[in-house]
C-alpha cells in the first residue's frame, strides 16, 4: 500500500477575480521507504504540492490518500490528528522557537500529541541528528546546519511515517547542505519515507525518484534508484498530463 | 514542558512589552484593591466611631446641617450654641435616659516636642454623665470631678505624641497651669486625641459661660429614637440629629467621592484590558508563521488558543499579584490621599485588608485575563497552517 497516493490533484489560488493554477491534475504516488525529490523552477507549484501532500493545504479538487485514509473532505480536527500521527515537516526557515533549547524544540510536538516525552527518546533523537552535545543550546547559539538538524529532530520525535521537507537546504551553504542530505539518506536507509522539495539539482539527484514540476504539472519522473547502483543512466520519463 | 512554561518562555521573548502590560494590569488591580479595602475600612471605622460616642441622638443648634453635626462628632467647632435651659427641656422629655452637655472648642498649641503650632480639641464635659455614656473608659491616674478647677484628662494618643504623663502641668496655652490628672486608656477612636476638662472650666476658659455646643442623648429604648427626636425638635433652637442620619449623611458624602473613584477604576480597567488585548493581538500577528509551524507539527487550533490564553492569564495573574501587594504596601499613602480628598473621614486606619478581598482581586485578575484572552486566542486558533506560514492573518 502506498504511503501517499494523489490522484488528479488541482489547486487553484484566487487573487481577486484572477485564478492561479498552482497544481493541475497531478497524480503522485509514494511507497514506504521511498526517497523522493521534487524540483522545478520558482512558481512551478513545488511547495503547493508539498503542502497539499502534507495536509497543510486542501486541494481544490482531486483525491489524496494518506496511509490508506482519504483526506478529501476531512475536518480540520481530523486532519490535525492525521498530520500528527503520520507526517513530519521540515521547513527552509527552520521555524524554531527562539526561547526553547534544542531539546525543548524537539520535545514540542509531544506537547501537542500528548505523548510521553521521556528523556531517553529525546536523547535518541538528538543522537540521531548528531546533536547529542548541543541539546541545551538555544537556537541563537547554533549554526544554520545545527538548527536544521534540530528541525529534523522535531519532525522525527512523533515517529512519523513520512517526512516532508520544503527547501531544507535553501538557507545553508553547500557543505552543510551535503551533510543535511546525508542525514536524510541515513534516515531513509533506516526505512523512513522522505519527500524533499529543492532547487538544488545535485542534491535532488541523490534520491531514488525525482519529479520535475513546471506550471503546476509533473513533466517528468526519473527513477534514479538504479543509477546509484549502476553506471549507466536510466531515466523513465513520463509526461503525466499536458 | 507544558502550556504554561511555553507561554512564559514566549512572553520572555518580549520582556519590555510584557513588563509594561503587567504593570498596566498591576495598576488597575491596585486601584481596585485600594478602593474596595477603603470602602470596607471606611464603613467599619465609621460604625466604630458612631458607636464610640455612646449616644443615640445629638442635640445641636438649629440651622446646623448634618454635615456640621458630623464635624462635631469629629471634633469640629461650629459658631452656634445651645443654652442650659435647652438642656433642662431635653432632660424633661420622657424617653430620655441621659442628656449630657458638651462644649467643644478648638485651640492652637505648640507641640512640646517639635515646637510646631498644632490644632487641638478641648471638650468640656460632665464627667459623671459622660462615664455613663462611655462605660468602657479606663484611666491611668484618675478622673477629675465636676467641681474641680485647673484639671484635665487627655487621650492616650495625644499623651504619647506630646510625651505627657500624669501630673504634667500645662506650661502654656488656654489651659496654662492645668494639671493632667489622668490619661485615658486607648479607645481607638477620636477620644484618643482630645483634652477633657470639667464643663464649667471649659466655659470659663473659652468665655462661653452658660453655653453648650452639643447635648448627647441616650434614650431608654432605641425604638423610641424618632419620637424623642420629634419632641426635641419642638424646642426652639434645637435640632435633633440621630446617629443614623449622621451615618447617612457621611456615607452620602463619601459616596460621591466613591463614585468618582469607581469611575477612575473603571477607566483604568478598560484601558488596561484594551492594552492587554492590543499586546496579545500584536504578538499573535507577529507569530503567525510560528503558529503555522506549530499546526504543522501537530498543534490543534485549541492548542494554539490554549498557548495564547496561558500567556494572557500569566500576564494578568502576575499583574494582579503585583497590584495587590503594591496596594497593601502603599496603603498608607493611599489612605493619606483619601483622607485629604474626602470631606469627612473617621479616625483610625481606613484600610481593611481581608483574605476575601485579596482572593477577590486575584480572581478578578484571572477573569480579566480570560476576557482579554478570548479574542486573540480565538483569532490565532482559527489560522490555517498554510495561511499562517504564509503570514496571511486577516
Amino acid at each position: 500500500m502506498s504511503v501517499l497516493e494523489a490522484k488528479d490533484l488541482t489547486k487553484i489560488y484566487r487573487r481577486g477575480r484572477e485564478e492561479i493554477y498552482a497544481l493541475k491534475h497531478v497524480d503522485f504516488n509514494v511507497n514506504p521507504g521511498d526517497f523522493v525529490s521534487i524540483i522545478g523552477p520558482s512558481g512551478s507549484g513545488k511547495t503547493a504540492l508539498l503542502n497539499v501532500l502534507g495536509c497543510l493545504d486542501t486541494p481544490t479538487s482531486g483525491s489524496l490518500q494518506l496511509n490508506g485514509t482519504e483526506t478529501n473532505g476531512m475536518k480540520e480536527t481530523d486532519l490535525v490528528k492525521l498530520r500528527r500521527d503520520n507526517i513530519g515537516f521540515v521547513f527552509q526557515q527552520f521555524y524554531l522557537m527562539p526561547t526553547l533549547t534544542a531539546r525543548e524544540n524537539i520535545e514540542l510536538p509531544l506537547l501537542f500529541s500528548k505523548r510521553d516525552g521521556n528523556k531517553s527518546k529525546i536523547d535518541d533523537v538528538l543522537e540521531m541528528v548528531g546533536l547529542a552535545d548541543r541539546g541545551d543550546h538555544l537556537p541563537g547559539q547554533l549554526s544554520g546546519g545545527e538548527m536544521q538538524r534540530v528541525a529534523i529532530g522535531r519532525a522525527l520525535i512523533n515517529d512519523p511515517k513520512i517526512i516532508l521537507a520544503d527547501e531544507p537546504t535553501g538557507n545553508l551553504d553547500s557543505a552543510t547542505s551535503k551533510m543535511i542530505f546525508e542525514l536524510f539518506s541515513e534516515l531513509n536507509m533506516k526505512g523512513l519515507t522522505l519527500i524533499i522539495v529543492t532547487h538544488n539539482l545535485d542534491l535532488a539527484r541523490q534520491v531514488q525518484k525525482m519529479y520535475t514540476l513546471r506550471d503546476g504539472q509533473i513533466v517528468s519522473c526519473e527513477d534514479l534508484a538504479c543509477v546509484q547502483g549502476r553506471d549507466d543512466l536510466v531515466i523513465q520519463q513520463e509526461v503525466v498530463r499536458a | 514542558m507544558n502550556f504554561l512554561s511555553l507561554a512564559i518562555k514566549n512572553l520572555l521573548r518580549r520582556r519590555g512589552r510584557t513588563l509594561l502590560t503587567v504593570m498596566g494590569v498591576a495598576i488597575a488591580i491596585s486601584v481596585l484593591f485600594s478602593l474596595l479595602s477603603l470602602n470596607s475600612g471606611y464603613q467599619k471605622q465609621l460604625d466604630k466611631e458612631m458607636n464610640s460616642l455612646g449616644a443615640n441622638v445629638l442635640a445641636v443648634p438649629k440651622g446646623c446641617p448634618y454635615e456640621a453635626a458630623s464635624l462635631i462628632i469629629h471634633g469640629g467647632v461650629i459658631p452656634k450654641f445651645l443654652s442650659e435651659s435647652d438642656l433642662q427641656k431635653i432632660r424633661n422629655i420622657s424617653g430620655v435616659e441621659l442628656a449630657t452637655p458638651m462644649l467643644m472648642e478648638q485651640f492652637i498649641k505648640k507641640n512640646s516636642i517639635t515646637g510646631k503650632d498644632e490644632p487641638h480639641i478641648a471638650l468640656g464635659i460632665n464627667i459623671d454623665e459622660y462615664k455613663q455614656l462611655k462605660p468602657w473608659w479606663g484611666v491611668q491616674g484618675r478622673f477629675f470631678t465636676n467641681n474641680e478647677t485647673d484639671v484635665k484628662l487627655i487621650g492616650r494618643a495625644l499623651a504619647d505624641k506630646e510625651n505627657i504623663t500624669v501630673g504634667f502641668v500645662m506650661p502654656a496655652g488656654p489651659f496654662k497651669g492645668f494639671t493632667t490628672v489622668g490619661v485615658l486608656n486607648r479607645t481607638g477612636d477620636q477620644d484618643d486625641n482630645f483634652h477633657f476638662v470639667p464643663l464649667a472650666e471649659a466655659q470659663r476658659v473659652f468665655n462661653k459661660t452658660g453655653l453648650i455646643t452639643t447635648i448627647a442623648i441616650k434614650v431608654k429604648d432605641v425604638n423610641q429614637i424618632s419620637e424623642v427626636s420629634a419632641e426635641m425638635e419642638k424646642i426652639p433652637d434645637v435640632q435633633a440629629v440621630t446617629m443614623t442620619q449622621v451615618m447617612g449623611t457621611v456615607m452620602n458624602l463619601a459616596g460621591s467621592a466613591e463614585s468618582l473613584l469607581m469611575t477612575v477604576i473603571a477607566i483604568a480597567l478598560i484601558i488596561s484590558a484594551f492594552g492587554i488585548i492590543n499586546t496579545l493581538l500584536m504578538s499573535v500577528n507577529e507569530r503567525t508563521k510560528e503558529f503555522g509551524m506549530m499546526k504543522a507539527i501537530g498543534a490543534s487550533g485549541l492548542d494554539i488558543g490554549k498557548t495564547v490564553m496561558a500567556e494572557t492569564l500569566f500576564i494578568t495573574v502576575i499583574g494582579g499579584v503585583i497590584g495587590t501587594v503594591g496596594a497593601i504596601v502603599g496603603s498608607s499613602l493611599i489612605e493619606g490621599y483619601v483622607k485629604g480628598v474626602l470631606p469627612y473621614t473617621p479616625r483610625g486606619s481606613l484600610i481593611a485588608l481581608s483574605p476575601e478581598l485579596i482572593a477577590f482581586c486575584l480572581v478578578f485578575s484571572v477573569v480579566l485575563g480570560l476576557i482579554c484572552g478570548i479574542y486573540p486566542a480565538f483569532k490565532s486558533s482559527r489560522l490555517t497552517p498554510m495561511g499562517a506560514i504564509r503570514g496571511g492573518i486577516e
